[in-house]
């Protein structure tokens, strides 16, 4: 192989140079964005969850109480007893487990929607400890309560005040802005979890529909190894409920019924095609460049080059093409990449992960956590695009040897 | 200055389908010989040039290069023997266009492990040999017809060929670039000993060759 020739073929015959790189780099650029792009909807699946620290979160439907009147749970969230706790946190995958007790309190002259939560774990709620805006958190053992800032606003609620929430006194040692909180099981008042337990224990509405004891919950989160969150949420209805809610990143994804978001086998169906077009145009233009080339070729065989050295040198042009075209893929890749992460996705946040009842200001409305695409094309995906590039013309220089097997000098030489 | 047969052509035929294009012919040279094989367009002429220098096959007959046959070697074997034994003029320069002047001379060495320097002092004493020292590092197509004509010719030699094989080497020349070019294979032949078959349709630029064969519709005539 002769560098000089090559680079002198590849910088003289620009036109057939550029159709070849160009050609086979948009194929790449394809690849390497519906992987990204697929990527990028997987990552941004993650995140409503992610903001509350978990990889899972677990409810279990029950029934509507019968009176919207003192504690009562919300339908979508009821009893989830302390020994299933127990058994999911030895389940394989099973790296963390937050838990928490959503409540809706009607008071004669007031509705809350109270959270439970852990002050200490940092699986769940307590990540609230980020977006508290005036006073502290809740600290271990104190009947404390955190509220909402701008229910605290409509209410005339500061720091310093004492709450009543059926019958059971709270110091309001904190407000916390929920519009830089997770979206998930969203509450009007934060209160430690055994708070919540007693209250709930207490409630002969919480009794009638799902019997609850001091120790039990009604949400859990779960922190898991990404692999393993699949089958996880299967062992997990088999637990809890076959009609639990499982929240997962694919149940997400789901959601918001994107192509790239529903379905792995579509990125990838899309994928071979733009591998398959990549192939061909690759194929295409060599193969039209060796029949260009015929005379070039019996002249070097005239002068002596044997099959492999004509071989050896067409293919090397091809793989250094093809290796062009696969960095001006992935160039015109990451532009693109960078353009399509200014796109926002917004995932609906399901009414029962985080339940509002419908008759209170809101409670109706659709909850959208939104957030910008992060398209990010990862070393590993470059790397790839690079060396598929490299291995097409590598293999096509190598297919279309053969066509050079059969020129004949004496064919392509004849004088006109 | 004749030391014995550097080509034998013995019984040589070449059939296309039903055509036979050379029909049985039998011919050889002389080492250091110039011979001219004349004959009218289509006679056959080229083919048999081919068929002399193993750019073909012949149908029947045989062909002894430098005591070798060629008629039986793989289309690799008869590569490298012409790499190392022949060289080749063509009326179409059928010179790389991609390539500079100086790299057209060296593209016979391309293949062979040698220093790139070595290739490229190689071709350019070549093409300071056919006045073409101030034309090294242009394309073909910044060359007129004669200049590319001699860049052919330094290619033809730069492998110290025992023999040339020069096809209708004037036909896309004017008079003038013609004799220039038939002087410098005349200077080949006397001063450096080389063998040169010419193919030709003129007869008057034979004048200079140690010997004529006259082809006629696939058969030497004389």
């Amino acid at each position: 192989m002769n560098l000089r020739y090559l680079g002198n073929e590849l910088y003289y015959q620009k036109r057939r140079t550029l159709a070849a790189v160009i050609g086979l780099s948009i194929g790449i650029a394809l690849l390497i964005i519906l992987n990204a792009l697929s990527m990028a909807y997987r990552r941004a699946a993650h995140v409503p969850l992610q903001e509350i620290g978990a990889d899972v979160t677990v409810q279990r439907p029950g029934d509507v109480p019968k009176d919207l009147t003192g504690v009562v749970f919300p339908c979508s969230a009821v009893t989830i007893r302390d020994d299933q706790v127990k058994k999911i946190e030895s389940l394989p995958g099973v790296r963390g487990i937050g838990k928490a007790v959503l409540l809706w309190i009607f008071d004669p002259n007031r509705a809350w929607i109270v959270l439970g939560v852990e002050q200490q774990n940092s699986v769940g709620p307590a990540v609230l400890r980020s977006a508290v805006t005036d006073g502290h958190f809740l600290e271990p053992g104190k009947p404390e309560a955190l509220v909402e800032i701008s229910y605290a606003r409509q209410f005339g609620i500061k720091v310093g005040d004492t709450i009543s929430m059926a019958g059971a006194s709270f110091p309001v040692v904190g407000l916390v802005d929920a519009s830089r909180a997770a979206k998930i099981a969203v509450a009007n008042v934060y209160v430690p979890i055994e708070e919540a337990q007693k209250l709930a224990a207490a409630s002969s509405q919480v009794q009638s529909v799902s019997p609850f004891s001091p120790t039990d919950v009604n949400l859990l989160f779960i922190k898991a190894d990404q692999e393993k969150i699949t089958n996880l949420a299967l062992e997990l209805r088999d637990i809890v409920d076959k009609k639990a809610t499982i929240g997962t990143p694919d149940s997400f994804l789901k959601l918001l019924g994107s192509l790239f978001a529903l379905s792995d086998k579509f990125t990838m169906a899309a994928s071979l095609i733009a591998i398959l077009v990549a192939v061909l145009i690759a194929f295409k233009t060599m193969a039209g460049n060796i029949t260009e080339r015929a005379r070039d070729i019996g002249v070097l065989k005239a002068v002596g080059w044997i099959n492999r050295n004509v071989v050896t040198q067409l293919l090397a042009e091809s793989v250094v093409e093809c290796f062009m075209a696969g960095i001006l893929g992935l160039l015109i890749a990451l532009v693109a990449a960078y353009g399509l992460s200014f796109m926002k996705v917004s995932f609906p946040i399901p009414w029962e992960m985080s339940p509002t009842p419908h008759f209170l200001p809101g409670g109706g409305d659709q909850i959208f956590k939104t957030l910008r695409l992060p398209v990010h094309v990862s070393w590993t995906l470059a790397a790839f695009a690079i060396l598929l590039s490299v291995v097409i013309g590598g293999l096509t220089g190598a297919l279309l040897g053969r066509n050079v097997s059969k020129i004949k000098p004496s064919e392509v030489l004849r004088h006109e | 200055m004749n030391n014995g047969t550097i080509l034998t052509g013995t019984g040589l035929s070449k059939k296309y389908g039903d055509l036979e294009v050379v029909k049985g012919v039998s011919l050889s040279i002389d080492t250091s010989e110039f011979v001219c094989l004349v004959g009218k367009s289509g006679c056959g002429k080229t083919t048999l040039l081919s068929l002399l220098s193993g750019l073909e096959r012949p149908t029947a007959g045989k062909v002894m290069l430098d005591g070798k046959d060629i008629t039986s070697a793989s289309e690799d074997e008869l590569a490298l023997f012409r790499r190392e034994n022949v060289g080749f003029i063509f009326q179409s320069f059928n010179l790389i266009p991609t390539l500079s002047a100086w790299e057209n001379v060296a593209l016979p060495l391309f293949p062979i492990k040698m220093s790139g320097d070595e290739r490229k002092r190689r071709a350019t004493d070549l093409l300071e040999r056919m006045d073409l020292g101030h034309r090294m590092d242009h394309l073909p197509s910044a060359l007129s017809g004669g200049e590319k004509q001699r860049v052919a010719i330094a290619r033809a030699l730069v492998n110290n060929p025992k023999i040339i094989f020069a096809d209708e080497p004037i036909g896309n020349l004017d008079s003038a670039t013609g004799d220039a070019i038939m002087e410098i294979l005349n200077r080949l032949h006397t001063q450096e000993g080389v063998a040169i078959l010419m193919v030709t349709h003129e007869v008057e630029l034979a004048k200079s060759a140690d010997r004529l064969i006259r082809m006629h519709d696939g058969e030497v005539i004389s």
